[in-house]
């Protein structure tokens, strides 16, 4: 027998192909996949880098455009999240829709937005939470779960960029839903229903432990994607003419989504997600960031709804667009603006037309949603 | 698509699951193999649209650097010893002790040789998927299996652990640095 055969007959068996443990494999893919898919979206370095705390960027759910503000300020320094119990739909005032003032409202953010000042520091550093929303597969309430999400980009060619991740712990999402939860003993531990999936997880009611992650940048020099990858160089380098920075953008645009190319995506879709990703995320000028806003002021499909509340309970106006879904649902994605800073405060994705894998969702449900809590440049990293 | 991707990464998990542990097992020991593959499948769900559909080298490529980021060397080293033993303790049947024997000399092999072995005979890779896994190109990985099959056979052959059959080596091929699994992604997709 030759010596490549010996040494295959003689694995140890328990390193064979054993079955694995149920219980440990109920874990293990809920652990996995509790944690919301940046993939789906890739608003940031686009060959996400691996391991980085990207993920609380996306919902599990669904292709959300994320929206973060930055300008080197806290918009509303709080804790990571609030501790609010219930946090769906915090307004208080109905959102009040409106149809015509979308360009007025980005052109008062973008004005503010140009006024802010620059700083500077070794690293962009981003800090947000995210929420979904999942249906218990027993007791008939929901729960939100909460990832708090770091990044820190380096302004430097051939750093690292940095990732921390913690998921805050899954709650009943609505007062409602906690008193069925509290009907059903109140479950440290709850098996929920994945979306148009016959397989469960489990989510827990407990934080769980932050993972700090690293790795050197895409080519040692794309720190985000932006249509595609871009250099810290090149974001500083962005036009900061609306006309301009469109144009600059669309080259980037082949007619699909940005998640799949076999997925065709409306240009004005396209831009917003791009330009909202822009806004929300990445280091650019003040200047840049009020082009991008004005871009998306210039955008027919883009609509504005006020009086819309965040995850942190913050209130500010929403610029929408509608996604249409499978099963002639339809959603809308906010990108949430506080109108008087000139900040994004974060976005959220809510039903339109129930439809498509969650048709239990009602009109007006947020279904996942991700809120902004620092943006700006500092020197310091995790180690 | 949620329902896709649910559905194509449960199967990846229960495809490619117990290998990852293995491989994981046979590097750093039990006590940290399930945080590993916990923290790799983790990561597998986060970037389903970068894993290639043979996913299992992309797997391991992940866990190799989960475990070299995330678990000290120094806590590595003694659950690996107690593995290792674990290989070769306990089975006294004759039939067995050839078996025995090799294990032992596997046992006793440098890290980096015992890597490049077991990922051909024991997680079915490829001679040119094991070299992804530890990012070095197909025919320097041709090289360090024939050199470490080699030293296996000397070792077989009753040098003691530490002798110069075993020990340092020279004159291998130049490797890149340790690669990032994005790297191997990229020249995956």
């Amino acid at each position: 027998m030759n010596l490549m055969d010996e040494l295959r007959a003689a694995r140890p068996a328990h390193l064979g192909d054993r079955p694995v443990d149920p219980r440990t494999r109920d874990a293990e893919l809920a652990r996995a996949m509790a944690r919301p898919r940046p993939a789906r979206r890739r608003r940031a370095a686009v060959k996400p880098v691996w391991g980085l705390g990207l993920a609380g960027a996306a919902a599990a759910a669904t292709a959300v455009v994320v929206v973060v503000s930055g300008n080197g300020t806290v918009p509303t320094p709080r804790g990571p999240d609030g501790g609010r119990p219930v946090a769906v739909s915090p307004s208080t005032a109905p959102p009040t829709r409106l149809r015509l003032s979308a360009r007025d409202v980005l052109l008062a953010a973008a004005e503010k937005a140009d006024r802010r000042s620059e700083d500077s520091g070794d690293y962009w550093h981003t800090a947000s939470v995210t929420r979904a929303v999942f249906e218990a597969a027993r007791g008939g309430y929901r729960v939100m779960t909460h990832e708090r999400s770091e990044m820190w980009t380096p302004a430097a060619v051939g750093g690292e960029q940095w990732g921390r991740d913690q998921s805050l712990g899954a709650r009943p999402a609505t007062e409602e839903d906690r008193e069925a939860w509290e009907r059903a003993g109140s479950p440290g531990r709850i098996e929920v229903t994945v979306p148009g999936k016959r397989l469960r997880m489990t989510l827990t009611t407990s934080p769980g432990k932050a993972r700090t992650s690293h790795s050197p940048l895409v080519d040692g020099d794309k720190v985000f994607w932006l249509g595609r990858n871009v250099t810290m160089k090149d974001l500083l380098g962005l036009p900061d003419d609306p006309g301009e920075l469109k144009r600059w953008l669309l080259r980037s645009y082949d007619g699909h989504d940005t998640e799949s190319s076999s997925v065709p995506m409306g240009s004005d879709a396209w831009l917003f997600r791009v330009g909202a990703g822009l806004i929300t995320d990445m280091p650019v000028t003040p200047r840049v960031r009020g082009a991008a806003f004005r871009m998306l002021a210039g955008l027919k499909t883009v609509k504005v709804i006020e009086n819309v509340g965040d995850g942190e309970g913050r209130q500010g106006t929403a610029v929408a667009v509608e996604e249409h879904v499978k099963g002639s649902g339809v959603l809308e994605h906010r990108l949430i603006l506080d109108e008087a800073t000139g900040q994004a405060l974060g976005d959220q994705s809510v039903v339109v037309r129930p439809g498509g894998r969650r048709p239990g969702f009602e009109p007006g449900t947020v279904i996942s949603s991700t809120a902004l809590l620092e943006a700006g440049w500092t020197d310091a990293k995790p180690s | 698509m949620v329902t896709d991707d649910a559905h194509r990464f449960t199967g990846m998990y229960d495809e490619c699951r117990q290998r990852v542990w293995a491989y994981v097992v046979s590097r750093a020991g039990r006590q940290v193999a399930d945080e590993v593959v916990s923290e790799t499948f983790a990561i597998a769900w986060r970037r389903l649209d970068d894993v290639p559909e043979h996913a299992l080298p992309w797997l391991l490529g992940v866990a190799r650097n989960v475990l070299r980021d995330s678990v000290r060397a120094e806590a590595r080293r003694e659950a690996l010893a107690a593995e290792l033993r674990c290989w070769t303790e306990g089975d006294v049947a004759d039939e067995v002790t050839e078996r025995m024997g090799l294990l032992r000399a596997l046992a006793a092999l440098p890290e980096d040789d015992r890597e490049i072995l077991v990922l051909v005979a024991w997680h079915g890779l490829s001679p040119k998927e094991a070299a992804r896994v530890v990012g070095c190109s197909s025919a320097a990985y041709r090289v360090r299996l024939h050199r470490a099959r080699k030293r296996l056979k000397q070792a077989m052959a009753g040098s003691p652990p530490g002798a110069p059959a075993v020990g340092p080596r020279r004159g291998e091929p130049a490797q890149p640095s340790l690669p990032h699994v994005r790297n191997l992604s990229e020249e995956w997709s």
